[in-house]
């Protein structure tokens, strides 16, 4: 019989759940943790992520200054108390994974280098080649397998929580691989699912990016916090949506329109192509309206340029945007220019947390993108995500296992059976039998990607937004017309993606209502009916609250600690 | 609920599936080849313990057209065996002298020169005196 | 911007019917940018919605779309259906795996085998947690190349040594093995060592070097093997000659 109950439940095998995998294992080696991932850990979207992990490495450096930099990134809707325990807690995150092997680039005196990142005042950003995310998944996952009391689940897509008294007691969970479901009993459960950037019709995430572990704890009544705040990376591969690394620019890399200007310099003299994402995306979308960008058959793009690089800079420091660029848009970026558009790459919202991942329901932990806790505010800087993994990860590992450890019994069997029973009678009798109708799981997830894309994009406004909600509320019902052809229980990946599209119908409302009641311009939300900032009414994060018809939105004030709110100025 | 896994497809004429596949069965079997060289060197030497007329019993043996073809494609193979490992080499056996190790091509040159050296130097303490 | 149709032949294996993969016939329409990836999609979303198959970040790194595209192990999402012979495109599940359902197989036999060979730094004594270890530009370039595998298993389709006996470490699990080795971080290299040194291990490797060929990433798994093959001999022979000598 494979155990069934556990110490420690985490959902997700990205950075964020090994590094809390791998930080309760080291505390206590007596704990059992469960590591539940509906695909292989290395198979994570953590392994897309290209350019960099920020921290404070070097005597040019200071806390202070990273806190400045991603406070003033975050359009001052970071917690500034999360934001000083990050900047001090990423240096040691570094060099854990350092000696975990990760293969960081070294400068010639045998130290781990440090590259330029949009947003980052100093050279601050850590990397290995731009394959950063890729090699932090492998190491972390690697390392993991140090571990025997680190029980994997792969291939396992969590369907609900159990609750249990006010706690959370663990998850329920389908086994693709038998088409069985079962009840893994956690005295703590943690969510690291990573993003849901698929409720976007063009966005850098993976298939898999369904925002899960978002919707799992707003249905089970925890709100999700700031889900506005959306981040469009300003250059991604048109057609594919695959990503080109800010180190690309971090580099020397520059954007350039169809007239071989150097745009930036109108809209960002002072930064230029190393602005934060959520201008330099603003700036392309003006760039298109005013006809200055090319044409292709994917719609308008402008040209990243690398020529100047060098093929030599070019192979050691990017090589992946070469092999990129070669492979799927059929170009050498050593002599010619990349087309890149803004394209849907993470959200700084996500479940509401305390600083060690906690949330409002006892024994509910979230990390990672999946999280707010929050740092990201309305932008994130690029290379602050992988360190938030890092720190708030093995954070909240702790905190869990310190929480589960405080609980002398197993939670009982018996909710966890009824659990179990509800699940595979809403999945299996409900949502597998029904049968195909007019209504298909693709057809509804591409018409809400691209209402999300239209109504809820880089720029907003009011009856836009309101549309979005209320053709997401039509959508919802429709939803429940869907029906599958496929009615094996193996490996049922038109059921998955039922499931998937059920929570992310879930969270697009979310973004989308939040986004219509915030009435300013902050970060990435931008409002061209208020395009200013109003600190007066709106320096505060939005909590949305499950409800039986449309999200209930409320506000939590900000943290401030020792930056005051001023003009977000480059 | 029994999960019926379809069993790995292992097909048992891999070697087929593509050229480079076939190319490694015909080293491989260039291998038995230079084995089967052997034993008809053997023989030969047999057969000259054997006296005069055994011996060149079996060098009119060699003679016969079948033993002649035979012999052309044990020597292609036996080539084919050569070459290819000189290919590989490289490869196989990764010493670095330099940083960067010396590429495949450069290898199997030096080993094909000392090849054709080793070769001519037997042909001539062979036919050399003659 | 459908020009004109491809034909898809992909193999179609339902676990709970049992019985033999079989062929079914898709035309889907064509693009010239089309990866066999997208027609598998294309398949999923407008044809049939049976058509099982994994995939994610469809840029080459997540390594779960791999199988074997008119005969050859190829990711998917990597492979333009321009660069196809003329015809069909035939999608099959990777070979030597056991096959879950249409195009999934099952390789949890290759987490235990990376398991096996310590995929992680082993050190006598850590030192000084909150400080880097130094490592040179030269050190990190030691072991790059076999640090970039991405699991994605095309090596163990392409294996025929891998196809005749399963139990064979095989070329990823290798690669990665030597990757740690080569780490000047690392101090497991005996024991890693000692469990490719056996009847399953790195000695099972004809040098058919189809792994090395197939590789999305050049990792070159097959030179790999043939690396760890010396070092496991050169120790052999240090130990016979030299009892007692240093363990690196």
């Amino acid at each position: 019989m494979e155990r069934t109950a556990f110490d420690l439940v985490i959902v997700g095998g990205g950075a964020a759940g090994l590094r809390a995998a791998i930080a309760a294992a080291e505390l206590d080696p007596d704990l059992t943790i469960a590591l539940v991932s509906k695909v292989y850990p290395m198979r994570s979207h953590t392994v897309s992520a290209e350019g960099g992990t920020a921290a404070v490495l070097r005597d040019y450096d200071s806390f202070d200054l990273h806190a400045q930099d991603t406070i003033k990134g975050s359009d001052f809707l970071a917690d500034q108390d999360a934001v000083e325990y990050f900047v001090a807690h990423c240096p040691q995150e570094i060099i854990r994974l350092e000696h975990w092997g990760c293969p960081w680039s070294r400068d010639e005196d045998g130290r781990v280098s440090q590259r330029a990142f949009g947003g980052m005042s100093v050279k601050r950003t850590v990397y290995a080649a731009d394959k950063v995310g890729f090699h932090i998944l492998h190491t972390l996952f690697q390392t993991s397998m140090k571990y025997e009391q680190i029980h994997r689940f792969d291939e396992s897509f969590v369907t609900s929580l159990i609750l249990d008294g006010g706690a959370c007691t663990g998850v329920v969970a389908m086994n693709l691989r038998t088409g069985t479901m079962a009840a893994i009993q956690g005295k703590a459960t943690i969510l690291a699912t990573g993003g849901c950037g698929r409720v976007y019709e063009f966005t850098t995430n993976g298939f898999i990016k369904t925002g899960d572990g978002m919707a799992l704890a707003y249905r089970a009544g925890v709100p999700l916090k700031d889900m506005e705040m959306v981040q469009f990376h300003p250059t991604c591969l048109p057609g594919t949506g695959i990503l080109i690394t800010e180190a690309a620019r971090g580099e020397g890399g520059v954007l350039v329109n169809k007239e071989g200007e150097r745009y930036m310099q109108r809209y960002l003299p002072g930064k230029m192509e190393l602005g934060p994402r959520d201008i330099l995306s603003r700036a392309m979308i003006q760039e298109i309206k005013a006809g200055r960008a090319f044409e292709g058959p994917y719609g308008p793009y402008l040209g990243l340029d690398l020529r100047h690089l060098g093929e030599k800079r070019i192979n050691e420091r990017i090589p992946m945007v070469r092999e990129l660029a070669e492979k799927y848009m059929g170009l050498d970026p050593v002599h010619e220019l990349i087309p890149v558009r803004p394209g849907q790459h993470y959200i700084m919202g996500g479940v509401s947390t305390g600083l060690k991942g906690e949330t409002a329901l006892p024994g509910l932990y979230a990390v990672g993108e999946t999280a707010c806790v929050s740092i990201n505010g309305a932008n994130r800087l690029g290379s602050n995500s992988l360190s938030e993994c890092l720190v708030f990860g093995a954070a909240c590992g702790l905190a869990a296992a310190e929480f589960a450890k405080k609980r002398p019994s197993y939670p009982r069997g018996a909710t966890a059976r009824e659990a179990l029973r509800k699940e595979e009678a809403r999945v299996f009798d409900g949502l597998l039998g029904r049968e195909r109708g007019k209504e298909t799981v693709a057809g509804i997830r591409v018409e809400m990607q691209q209402l999300m894309e239209r109504d809820v994009g880089i720029f907003r406004e009011e009856s836009a937004l309101a549309d979005a909600c209320g053709m997401l509320a039509k959508l919802r019902d429709r939803f429940a017309a869907v029906g599958l052809a496929d009615k094996d229980r193996v490996f049922n990946t038109e059921l998955t993606a039922v499931l998937e599209l059920d929570f992310m119908l879930d969270v697009a409302a979310t973004i989308a209502h939040s986004a219509r009641d915030r009435h300013e311009s902050r970060g990435a939300h931008s409002r061209t009916d208020f395009p200013q900032r109003d600190d007066a009414n709106f320096l505060k994060h939005t909590l949305a609250f499950r409800t039986d018809g449309a999200p209930r939105i409320d506000y939590l004030p900000v943290k401030i600690t020792k930056w005051q709110p001023a003009e977000r100025k480059y | 609920m029994t999960v019926h896994e379809y069993p790995a497809r292992r097909r048992r004429v891999w070697w087929l599936r593509n050229r480079r596949y076939l190319a490694f069965q015909l080293r491989e079997a260039g291998g038995v080849v230079c084995a089967l060289y052997g034993l008809i060197l053997l023989n030969m030497l047999i057969q000259l313990r054997d006296g005069e007329s055994a011996y060149a019993a079996f060098l009119n043996l060699l003679r016969t057209p079948p033993m002649l073809y035979l012999n052309v494609v044990l020597f292609a193979l036996v080539l084919w065996h050569a070459l290819t490992w000189f290919m590989l080499i490289g490869k196989a056996q990764p010493i670095q002298f330099t940083r960067e190790p010396l590429p495949w091509k450069v290898v199997f040159g030096i080993n094909v020169l000392l090849w054709i050296g080793v070769s001519g130097a037997v042909v001539y303490l062979i036919f050399g005196g003659m | 911007m459908a020009d004109s149709e491809v034909v898809f032949r992909v193999s179609r294996y339902r676990p709970e019917s049992g019985g033999r993969p079989t062929f079914q016939e898709y035309r889907i329409p064509y693009r010239s940018d089309m990866v066999v990836l997208d027609g598998l999609n294309y398949i999923k979303d407008h044809l049939d919605p049976t058509l099982t198959f994994r995939w994610s970040c469809r840029m080459g790194i997540c390594g779960s779309c791999g199988a074997d595209v008119n005969g050859r192990p190829r990711l998917t999402c990597g492979t333009y259906i321009r660069d196809m012979r003329k015809g069909a495109v035939t999608v099959e599940p990777l070979s030597n795996f056991p096959i879950l359902k249409d195009l999934v197989v099952d390789f949890d036999d290759f987490l235990d085998k990376l398991a096996s060979v310590r995929p992680y730094i082993v050190r006598k004594d850590w030192g000084d947690l909150s400080k880097e270890y130094t490592q040179y530009p030269e050190d990190v370039d030691a072991y790059r190349q076999q640090s970039l595998c991405i699991n994605c298993m095309l090596c163990y389709a392409a294996c025929p040594v891998f196809g005749a006996s399963p139990e064979f470490v095989g070329p990823a699990a290798s690669a990665l093995a030597l990757r740690y080795i080569r780490d000047t971080r690392d101090d497991g290299a005996a024991e890693r060592l000692a469990r490719l040194n056996t009847k399953t291990g790195i000695w099972e490797c004809t040098f058919v070097g189809e792994c090395s060929v197939v590789c999305p990433k050049e990792v070159d798994p097959a030179a790999a093997i043939q690396t760890l093959k010396f070092l496991a001999t050169t120790r052999h022979m240090r130990r016979l000659l030299m009892p007692g000598s240093a363990s690196r």
